[in-house]
């Protein structure tokens, strides 16, 4: 049984409440820093920053819908080489799903890092936002949480958060340490915190909070909002699988792609240090394009756009956590993060693999399994 | 690749002629490996699965280091090595002089068939209008007299059965390559003279052989024979033998003193049979029966021509011969009881039903029943057939029947996704070897296979679609009935059938059995020097085995050999230095064979060209007449020199046999052979592949392509080379330990050999005879004696290793000396033989009472008198103890036959004296299965048990009391013994810690784990690291000493040299743009990566990369690279075969 406290809200203040919190953990958590997604003072935009001052945590905003980054890479550049002392991070559920693919990629340690999850209604896109924001700063973020626990929903004007956040079917992060409860809880009154391991139980020990209950609405608020996601996901499924069904339609689906290569430096779990197709290997010959030319008569360019697409299909789609950052980078707005879920969901499937689930799972291609593909093997092992 | 001067010749080209062979040849020397057979791997060729992993695995006999000297493709497909000359259809017949310098001569029977020119197209069979057995598929289906021996082979040529051949030239006539020649214009040049009083018998024969082509003579008495002798000179003598005056006999002596190398042939009538054995002894060459038929007489006559005329006669010197004869199947046929074996088509052999199994026989791999092709879904095997049986003169067990029956058992279960019922009907499962017992234990529980101990009497026909009907009584003589599909008889092991030919020839002794007869402890050694066995030749054994004992021979061969000289000096091998082409533009030569007319007539050459020529970076395209001819290469030489290209692309035929030609053809024109490719167009227009020539063009442009780009891309790197530490570390002086630190010492290289306690010897100390009446003290004494004395041995008592780093080649190992100090070993090879021990017994009321005693405390007490034979009245022997079952579910191997020995020895000394041995199954396999005999006749009482109805023990006034029931007379009995014996097995030592320091696995019963149960035996997981003795699992004393000797040969694979040599295939990090994710080590299967944490860098071993390619294909950004499979080289294959390029 998971320990649960709770964090009083006191005059409908839910930030202050949850700034105060930080504050908390920075003075109270024997922690070296505390990384957290603040409004930033000469922007209107939401960062994640890395405090060491309790005073510089009052811009702390893990509500905003917004996430500019998936800030899981920022974690892993803290926790590649050992960081002589512990730090808690507060990230959204895709990010921590995020960090545990980079954690099992030996980009990242969980040795050194207390995962500090917000329950997570979902994000507007790094376009909207601004539109959403306006001159509020952290204002806009209570207008959000209202409309969404009013019943008035996400959408704002003509724009509503991501698909990625839509098809979302993880917005509790079950796999923190600790985890910082909104849905389905009394939140003008309090907000849930739980332990979900032992790392977490440690630190929510020197917290001192007053002791909480995880409510009984809270597990039907869940599944209502999981099921909503759910069906919007399935949709999408359907949707994309059509639009990609042979190489023509897939090919005009990519169409507009121009290779920037965006959606694989915003993807948190594409880890390379240099991708494969900005390196030596497709210095094609000159010589080659007119081959390729001569094929067909007419080639388009430059080239290895589907290419690329399907080769990180290939290499990430069993580690992608869905959290659409590669849509929101990119400049033309191709549906990336839909073909990349719809992939991700038979890839995931055939390994038996749920991405981000747990540290423990080992990767597929990791780990040899003597019975599996039988279909494939003509009934061997 | 290393050579030294020293040869040796192996005979028998299965595995374990395969492994010996490997073994001579990976160390240096030159090999001459031969089969009586057209092909290699014996009768492994024929079974596709093996226990234990259910898979084959036969390639990783292949070599690890120096990889490139071999080829490297599936072992069943064929095998070469640059220090290997492998003969097939060839026979020992002739060897003479001394140990290290015999000289030996082979005979090859002659092919018909060219091999350097067969491209294995097919055509010849097509047309031939012979249909006999074919013996891959054990008889079940039929092949023609032109044939593939294996239908996979690499390189797949054609052989004439020069037995079944009718010589009715058609194939010769269709062959495209002139590839087969039988010979006819030569037959004029072949002189036969007739001898027969009767004209009859001289006119026809005259008549018949010179319609074949052959000059004939006559003569009508032995006079005029021995006149015409004297004058001419002909090439054969048919003889008769029943002549008026002088007989054939006198004639054929007398003809040997004047031309003793001229073949008489006798001719000979039913009644004088004998006289014409006789006549062989003294020299004639065979004899024929008359009355003569032409059909069957002329193609006698003409075989006999082939085989003196055509058949080629070998001479050469070598150091040593290894025998690696293997074994015969026992042919059910021939038994007393043949459960309708040949008369009933559902009545198999368990090689047939191998076949029936498999995906090259004949049913494609469905479980198919022979009488009616229906579906089979009950099958029973009898085990012991032709084994443990009197009757059929086979005192013995054939070790390996009971585990092929239950893998046969799990692949038919696997094939009919557990559908098909079996039934195994055995006296005992003998699953004495490592994980068998639990091999057998999922069978039965996890797969349903049944396990009947009963004794079958008989098969009956019970349908009409030849359901057998099964009649067998069980252990208490009920009789029971049931119906099965079809019956596989586990038939047994028999001596090859040119065992006997073989003992002349090399005057070795052999056993009562017919197998060869071995030294008791030194199993690899025959009775005359020199000569060693390998493998089942020795009686006996399974795949695992037979690879240890291979591995004991070519030790004991190569110790011989290097003890006369042959080992010591290295031949300098002159490397060439080849033309640096890495700053040059590609430029390609493409040779393209036309094959005769072949290739002209069934493909648009034109277009062909004109394609290739549009292709980057070909300089030139050249169409030359037979590459594979001596004109066509020196003309494919020419071309590379005149046209200064820096690549050649071959398009021919069966690109796996120009590796060595390649290498020869680089030598010639300073071209490194890796910017040399060939590629197989040949294939396409094979018979029934043809199409208009415009589409063959076509496809053949593609697969050019392919080739030239890979070829555009590769870069030519020196081979990785790592220098080795000629030094071997021996951790454990018991027997297995002594035996591979002097194998390894007598070859030169020193070696340290650390014993954790004051003495040599380990647990043989404590073994005073075996079951054989030899004592091993002797053995021991002057083990210890040769360790102690040995030069180059360095023996540290009462120490310790407590670090261990390094690598293949290059290990620094620290050890703790009895003085406390420690010294660091620096060594290219370990050796890991740190034994076992006797398990403690905690059953059957151990401790309870003095007379309940273990098998050691029994030895002990029997060699300083304390018990005494001649004072006991009854002796009770309890087997298994504690062993068998969860958690030391495994069999010690030895604790039957020392139950055996001990009793026979008590019934021996004090005949009135009731033994009695309580056990679950007798595992006296091999030849043990004798003294089980001599027990039962000897009187000793034995009494089966289950694991789940243990006797019961309990101790009454001191004396042990023990019930059991007994299954035979199907009632509990009771009985009180003087003194209880229980064998209650082996169990490792701490292996753990020494796992743990040397980087290699244990198993879960303790015992160090090998990298392959069958193929690499006394391999650990980490090259450089070899296994000896009962720290891998349990063993008697010879097959210790085998496993010795084969760690020490595995060892002398990497000391020989002092520099090895990866392959040219190895991966390659691109550091500057890897992540460091270690996807690439953890899909390494032969552990050859590293993450080097102060470096921050993967390292890969490159000795022990094989070029596999995994790393490459797990990085997802190509910072893992392998040699010669660059992406961009793949990518371009890619294009090109997508590509229709005209």
């Amino acid at each position: 049984m998971a320990k649960t406290a709770k964090i009083e809200v006191k005059d409908q203040d839910l930030l202050g409440s949850l700034r105060g919190f930080f504050r908390s953990l920075l003075e109270k958590g024997e922690l070296q820093a505390v990384m957290v997604p603040q409004h930033l003072p000469m922007k209107n935009t939401v960062m994640p920053t890395l405090v060491t001052d309790p005073e510089k945590i009052n811009g702390a905003d893990p509500l905003a819908p917004v996430f500019p980054i998936n800030a899981a890479k920022v974690v892993s550049k803290l926790t590649r080489r050992p960081l002589g002392g512990q730090v808690a991070a507060v990230l959204r559920p895709c990010e921590i799903r995020a960090f545990i693919e980079l954690v099992k990629l030996k980009q990242g340690s969980m040795e050194d890092v207390v995962l500090v999850g917000v329950d997570c209604y979902g994000a507007y896109s790094n376009d909207n936002y601004p539109r959403f924001v306006g001159d509020e700063g952290a204002a806009s973020t209570i207008r959000f949480y209202q409309n969404v626990t009013s019943g008035k929903g996400t959408a704002y004007e003509d724009f509503d958060i991501s698909p990625a956040c839509k098809a979302c079917e993880y917005p509790v992060p079950d796999n923190a340490d600790l985890l910082i409860g909104l849905v389905g809880v009394e939140t003008s009154d309090h907000l849930l915190v739980k332990a979900n391991t032992p790392k977490g139980e440690e630190l929510l020990g020197r917290l001192g909070l007053p002791s909480g209950q995880e409510a009984a609405e809270r597990a039907k608020a869940i599944e209502a909002l999981v099921a909503e996601r759910i069906a919007y996901r399935d949709q999408m499924f359907d949707e994309t699988s059509h639009a990609t069904a042979d190489i023509q339609k897939l090919t005009s689906y990519l169409a507009n792609c121009v290779n920037c290569y965006n959606c694989r430096v915003a993807c948190p779990v594409c880890y390379c240090k240099e991708c494969v197709f900005v390196t030596d290997v497709f210095d094609h010959e000159p010589m080659q394009y007119l081959r390729w030319a001569r094929r067909k008569g007419i080639i388009k360019m430059p080239t290895d756009t589907v290419f690329y697409h399907i080769t990180r299909l290939a290499h990430m789609s069993t580690a992608c956590i869905g959290c659409g950052q590669c849509s929101n980078a990119c400049p033309n707005n191709i549906p990336v993060m839909e073909i990349f879920r719809t992939v991700a969901n038979y890839t995931q499937k055939a390994f038996d693999y749920q991405a981000g689930r747990s540290v423990e799972d080992e990767p597929p291609l990791s780990v040899f399994r003597e019975a599996e593909f039988r279909e494939l093997t003509g009934g061997k092992d | 690749m290393k050579k030294k001067i020293g040869s040796a010749l192996v005979v028998g080209a299965g595995i374990s002629g395969i492994r010996s062979g490997l073994d001579l040849a990976e160390q240096g020397y030159q090999v001459t490996l031969i089969d009586k057979s057209p092909n290699l791997g014996g009768v492994l060729m024929q079974l596709d699965y093996q226990f234990p992993t259910d898979h084959c695995g036969m390639c990783r006999m292949l070599p690890l280091v120096e990889r490139d000297a071999s080829s490297q493709f599936c072992l069943r497909k064929g095998l070469f090595h640059e220090n290997i000359n492998i003969m097939f259809s060839t026979e020992l017949v002739g060897l003479e002089g001394e140990p290290g310098k015999f000289q030996v001569t082979l005979r090859q029977r002659a092919s018909m068939v060219d091999p350097t020119r067969c491209i294995g197209c097919g055509e010849c069979s097509r047309v031939c209008p012979v249909d006999v057995p074919d013996e891959f598929n054990a008889g079940l289906t039929n092949r023609k007299a032109i044939y593939l021996p294996i239908p996979h082979n690499i390189p797949n040529t054609y052989v004439v059965d020069t037995a079944s051949c009718t010589l009715c030239g058609e194939c010769e006539k269709v062959c495209p390559t002139g590839a087969i020649d039988f010979g006819k214009d030569a037959r004029g040049r072949f002189r036969i003279l007739v001898v027969d009083d009767e004209l009859v018998v001289r006119d026809s024969l005259k008549e018949w052989l010179e319609d074949e082509g052959f000059r004939v003579d006559m003569a009508e008495s032995g006079e005029e024979a021995l006149k015409r002798v004297a004058s001419e000179d002909y090439n054969l003598m048919l003889l008769d033998i029943k002549m008026p005056g002088m007989d054939g006999v006198e004639v054929l002596k007398r003809s040997k003193d004047i031309r003793p190398e001229m073949p008489v042939v006798m001719m000979t009538a039913y009644a004088t049979v004998e006289t014409a054995v006789e006549a062989m002894k003294i020299g004639a060459l065979d004899y024929l029966m008359k009355p003569f038929d032409p059909d069957t007489l002329v193609p006698l006559i003409v075989q006999l021509y082939q085989d003196i005329e055509r058949a080629g006669e070998h001479q050469m010197e070598v150091g040593s011969v290894i025998l690696a004869a293997g074994f015969d199947s026992y042919d059910p046929a021939n038994g007393k009881n043949t459960y309708g074996y040949g008369t009933l088509p559902n009545v198999v052999t368990s090689v047939e039903f191998e076949r029936i199994l498999s995906g090259s026989g004949l049913f494609r791999g469905k479980l198919t029943r022979p009488s009616d092709g229906k579906e089979v879904k009950k099958i029973a095997w009898f085990q012991c057939v032709g084994s443990r049986d009197q009757q059929a003169d086979a005192d013995f067990c054939s070790s390996a029947c009971c585990m092929f029956a239950i893998k046969e058992a799990l692949l038919a279960k696997e094939k009919t996704n557990g559908q098909v019922d079996t039934t195994i009907f055995y006296m005992d499962m003998r699953t004495f070897g490592k994980d068998f017992q639990r091999y057998r234990d999922r069978a039965e529980k996890d797969h349903g296979v049944r396990f009947l101990r009963n004794r079958v009497h008989s098969v009956e026909l019970a349908g009409e679609g030849g359901e057998l009907k099964v009649v067998y009584a069980d252990t208490q003589g009920e009789r029971h009935e049931d119906v099965f599909d079809l019956v596989v008889l586990a038939a047994g092991q028999r001596p090859p059938s040119t065992t006997g030919a073989l003992a002349d020839t090399t005057g070795i002794e052999l056993n009562q059995w017919g197998f060869c007869q071995t030294d008791p402890f030194l199993r690899s050694r025959s009775s005359r020097e020199g000569i060693y066995v390998s493998g089942s030749f020795s009686g006996l054994r399974d795949i695992s085995e037979s690879v240890i004992q291979a591995n004991s021979a070519s030790l004991e061969a190569s110790r011989l050999i290097h003890s006369k000289g042959g080992g010591l000096s290295e031949e300098s091998v002159s490397e060439t230095t080849f033309r640096d082409v890495s700053r040059e533009t590609p430029e390609i030569l493409v040779a393209i064979c036309a094959c005769g007319e072949a290739l002209p007539s069934a493909a648009d050459l034109d277009l062909l060209r004109e394609g290739i020529q549009r292709q980057g970076s070909v300089k030139s395209v050249q169409v030359i007449d037979r590459i594979c001819t001596q004109e066509g290469w020196n003309e494919l030489e020419q071309m590379v020199k005149e046209h200064e290209v820096n690549r050649v692309l071959i398009a021919s035929c069966m690109p796996y046999v120009y590796g060595p030609k390649l290498k020869d053809l680089g030598q010639a024109v300073g071209l490194h052979p890796r910017l040399m490719d060939v590629v197989d167009i040949r294939t396409r227009i094979f018979p029934g592949h043809n199409g208009d020539k415009k589409e063959v063009a076509r496809d053949m442009g593609a697969v050019i392509a392919m080739g030239l780009g890979r070829l555009r891309g590769m870069d030519p790197m020196p081979v990785p080379q790592i220098r080795v530490i000629q030094k071997a570390l021996v951790v454990g002086g018991g027997i297995a330990g002594m035996t591979a630190a002097l194998a390894i010492a007598d070859h030169g290289f020193e070696v340290s050999l650390v014993e954790k306690s004051e003495h040599l010897g380990g647990n043989l100390r404590k073994l005073h005879r075996t079951i054989e009446g030899v004592s091993p003290q002797e053995l021991l004494e002057e083990t210890i004696a040769r360790v102690e004395k040995h030069p180059k041995i360095q023996v540290f008592k009462k120490a310790r290793v407590i670090h261990s780093q390094g690598r293949v080649g290059r290990f620094l190992t620290t050890i703790e000396k009895e003085d406390g100090g420690s010294e660091i070993l620096r060594h290219g090879v370990s050796v890991l033989a740190t034994g076992a021990r006797e398990a403690k017994a905690q059953s059957y009321e151990y401790g309870k009472s003095e007379a309940i005693v273990t098998q050691h405390e029994l030895e002990q007490k029997m060699a300083d008198g304390a018990v005494d034979p001649k004072n006991l009245r009854a002796v009770a022997m309890i087997q298994c103890v504690g062993s068998r079952e969860e958690p030391r579910n495994y069999c010690s191997r030895v604790c039957c036959a020392t139950s055996l020995k001990n009793a026979l020895y008590f019934k021996e000394q004090n005949p009135a004296l009731e033994v009695y041995i309580y056990y679950r199954d007798m595992m006296t396999y091999g030849f043990l299965e004798s003294y089980y005999t001599q027990a039962r006749k000897a009187g000793v009482i034995f009494i089966q048990y289950d694991s789940d109805r243990k006797p019961a023990v309990a101790v009454d006034d001191g004396k042990p009391k023990i019930s059991a029931m007994d299954p035979i007379l199907g009632r509990e009995l009771t009985l009180e013994a003087d003194l209880l014996v229980l064998a209650t097995g082996m169990e490792p030592a701490e292996n753990n810690e020494l796992a743990e320091l040397f980087g290699i696995e244990i198993n879960q019963d303790g015992f160090f784990q090998e990298a392959e149960y069958k193929w690499r035996p006394v391999d650990s997981i980490k090259e450089g690291v070899f296994l000896a003795g009962i720290a891998h699992s349990p063993r008697s004393v010879a097959e210790s000493i085998a496993m010795g000797h084969a760690a020490a040969q595995r060892s002398l694979r990497i000391l020989s040299s002092e520099y090895i040599a990866a392959g040219q295939i190895v991966a390659e990090v691109r550091h500057s743009i890897c992540s460091l994710c270690e996807k690439c080590v953890s899909a390494c299967p032969y552990g050859a990566r590293m993450l080097d944490e102060e470096e921050g860098k993967i390292i890969v071993d490159e000795l022990m990369c094989q070029g596999c390619g995994s790393c490459a294909a797990v990085c997802p950004n190509s910072a893992s690279v392998l040699r010669g499979y660059r992406d961009q080289q793949v990518f371009e294959v890619i294009d090109a075969a997508l590509e229709v390029m005209l």
